[in-house]
């Protein structure tokens, strides 16, 4: 089991308003699934996500990712299990606007304390992996919309991280550009990746096996589609 | 290992971060610049100030004491010293007799006198009369010329030998040997001109360079001799401990005072270890006074770079969020702001030692001899980054806390 979650309760405190965003969920992701998170705004979706990708911890519950209770960890320990274990697509891709391609990719390597030559491999390796081979010195402001995404794919996965977890990845593109994004997606999957899409459009988790949607901090649904995509 | 590697990144991170923000980081560096330049000018004028000082007195010799009415360095009330009677030639001769031939006494006092040659006038010279045991009791020696004899001292012979100052000023290119001088009211015959000894002259102390020596006698006569009276420089014979002789010197004194056993001395014996003791405590404080008001000015540069710093942090928060979310600890983020502002101080630094090169050249062109040492420019760069991590810390401990979700989501 690559990442399973114990009615994991997240409550924020608001002004001193309790704020419960997740309230008690349960669920298990194994390996080399492709799920789909849903809800509409509000719903705790984002919550999850931060939790899922241990930008946050539970208020309660428990989250194991790989075998490891994620959920007892300080901030130092959190950074750690992301750069090694969690590949991250933003909607806005967040790349370092200053940096090139290659260095933006490479990344997550420095802070994993990897020697240069063994970095420099592995993000030629990933920056060919998304097509951009020849656009290796560019920075992000010389590339599409959708090549920045394939950038931020490549990034997610320079480290081979146990999930690739995306949120909104084709939210600030077109619809072509996005169905492309989408075919990485699928191409990464048939490969053997783990991935997880947060999003609020049911042409893109149509791309997923399975469809979580989360409706007032609780499961709503826990569909496993047929292979229709 | 991956610590290394880290540092080397983090290190091109900050250079990156640099180009990206020239012009803002020119002006952040001016502050710590202006601070540094200031530093190391006062830290080299004093230095330049004591070596000058030290080299000018070292002029008197360690092995000679000089007997004085009242001591060089006054500590206490002055009007202790004012009923002491004068040292006259009488007791000098007296002393001479009493310590024996192997000690030479000489003689001096000096006044101030305008000196005047053809056209050319030098007012408030210092005139020094004195004997041709000077150059026993100094290390001045003529440059040409000869210096006074004790012949000229026994028959008060109206001659004069120049510092090296007096005879640029007063002759220019002319041969000033010869040549007749007017000091006050009194001619005096040019016989010698002295080699450059360097001065003291910028605290106030002797300029060894801008003297007149004329013999004693001539002096007395010339000046007058109510109310004067006369230091005694006193050589110690070679081989005998200065401290023993000063206590023989100090007996013998008495004896010529006429000093009860118990009654305090009413003369003082002075060496140039107390003028140099006296001097060193003088610049000390005036070094903690120059360190402290110029170290205001590196405080204020220090400060521009923390408002800098808070300024690139608050700016680049979507960069620690999108840094943190990959992968980047506390550590690392803190590392990355602390080498940034340490590296724009340290290159304000550099800037500043190079100007400082400048100031000091100017100071020792016009002012007086000084250079840049290596130590202070080590301690100039080192106080920069000292600087830098100081004014770097809080914006960089900022950084370093921020949470990574709201760092991501801030516009």
């Amino acid at each position: 089991m690559t990442l399973e979650l114990r009615s994991v309760e997240k409550i924020y405190d608001m002004n001193s308003v309790a704020v419960h965003a997740l309230r008690g969920v349960s669920f298990k992701i194994a390996r080399n699934e492709y799920v789909a998170i849903m809800g509409p705004s509000g719903s705790g979706k984002s919550t999850l996500m931060n939790i899922i990708g241990c930008l946050d911890v539970p208020t309660s519950g428990t989250y194991l990712l790989d075998g490891a209770d994620v959920g007892s960890f300080n901030e130092d320990r959190l950074a750690e299990i992301r750069n090694e274990k969690i590949g991250f697509v933003f909607q806005t891709f967040n790349l370092l606007a200053r940096s090139d391609v290659f260095h933006n990719v490479e990344l997550p390597l420095i802070y994993a304390g990897m020697r240069p030559a063994k970095r420099r491999q592995l993000a030629e390796e990933a920056i060919a992996r998304v097509g951009l081979a020849d656009r290796m010195t560019h920075r992000p402001n010389e590339l599409s919309g959708g090549q920045r995404q394939r950038v931020a794919i490549a990034r997610s996965l320079v480290n081979n991280p146990s999930i690739l977890l995306a949120d909104e990845p084709t939210g600030n593109l077109d619809s072509k550009t996005g169905a492309e994004i989408m075919e990485v997606f699928d191409t990464l999957h048939s490969e053997g990746n783990t991935i997880i899409l947060v999003t609020h459009e049911d042409h893109i988790a149509r791309h997923a096996q399975r469809e979580i949607r989360i409706f007032d901090g609780l499961i709503e649904s826990d569909i496993v589609q047929s292979e229709a995509a | 290992m991956s610590r290394i590697h880290g540092s080397v990144e983090a290190f091109k991170i900050a250079i990156a971060a640099l180009r990206a923000n020239t012009a803002r980081g020119v002006l952040t560096t001016l502050g710590i610049i202006i601070g540094i330049v200031a530093v190391v000018t006062t830290m080299t004028a004093a230095n330049g100030l004591a070596n000058n000082f030290r080299e000018s007195v070292s002029v008197l010799g360690t092995d000679v004491l000089y007997v004085s009415r009242v001591p060089w360095v006054i500590q206490g009330r002055f009007f202790q010293f004012r009923n002491r009677p004068n040292l006259e030639l009488k007791d000098c001769d007296e002393l001479a007799r009493l310590l024996g031939s192997s000690v030479v006494v000489n003689p001096t006092d000096d006044t101030r006198r305008p000196v005047k040659y053809l056209s050319e006038v030098i007012e408030n010279a210092t005139i020094i009369g004195t004997t041709d045991k000077h150059m026993l009791v100094s290390s001045a020696v003529p440059e040409y010329g000869r210096f006074l004899t004790a012949y000229d001292v026994r028959f008060k012979r109206p001659v004069c030998v120049l510092g090296t100052t007096m005879r640029e000023q007063l002759f220019g290119d002319v041969d000033p040997i010869n040549k007749n001088i007017k000091i006050g009211r009194a001619e005096f015959r040019v016989i010698g001109v002295m080699e450059k000894q360097g001065s003291a002259g910028f605290f106030g102390g002797p300029d060894f360079d801008s003297q007149v020596f004329v013999p004693v006698t001539s002096f007395v006569k010339e000046f007058g001799s109510r109310n004067r009276s006369f230091a005694f420089a006193v050589k110690a014979p070679r081989g005998t401990d200065v401290t023993d002789f000063e206590y023989e010197l100090a007996g013998e004194m008495r004896k010529i005072r006429r000093l009860a056993p118990g009654e305090e001395d009413n003369f003082a014996i002075n060496k140039m270890d107390s003028l140099l003791d006296a001097f060193n405590n003088v610049m000390g404080v005036v070094l903690m006074i120059g360190v402290a008001v110029t170290g205001i000015s590196l405080f204020v540069g220090g400060v521009g770079v923390m408002n800098i710093m808070f300024v690139s942090v608050t700016e680049r928060t979507r960069e620690i969020g999108i840094r943190k979310a990959i992968g980047a600890k506390r550590r690392a983020i803190l590392q990355q702001f602390l080498l940034e502002s340490s590296m724009i101080c340290l290159v304000g630094g550099a800037i500043g030692v190079a100007l400082s090169f400048a100031v000091a050249e100017a100071i020792d062109r016009f002012v007086l001899p000084a250079s840049v040492s290596l130590p202070i420019v080590f301690i100039a760069l080192t106080v920069s980054v000292v600087v830098g991590v100081i004014s770097g810390f809080i914006p960089a401990w900022r950084a370093s806390r921020l949470h990574p979700i709201d760092a991501l989501h801030y516009e």
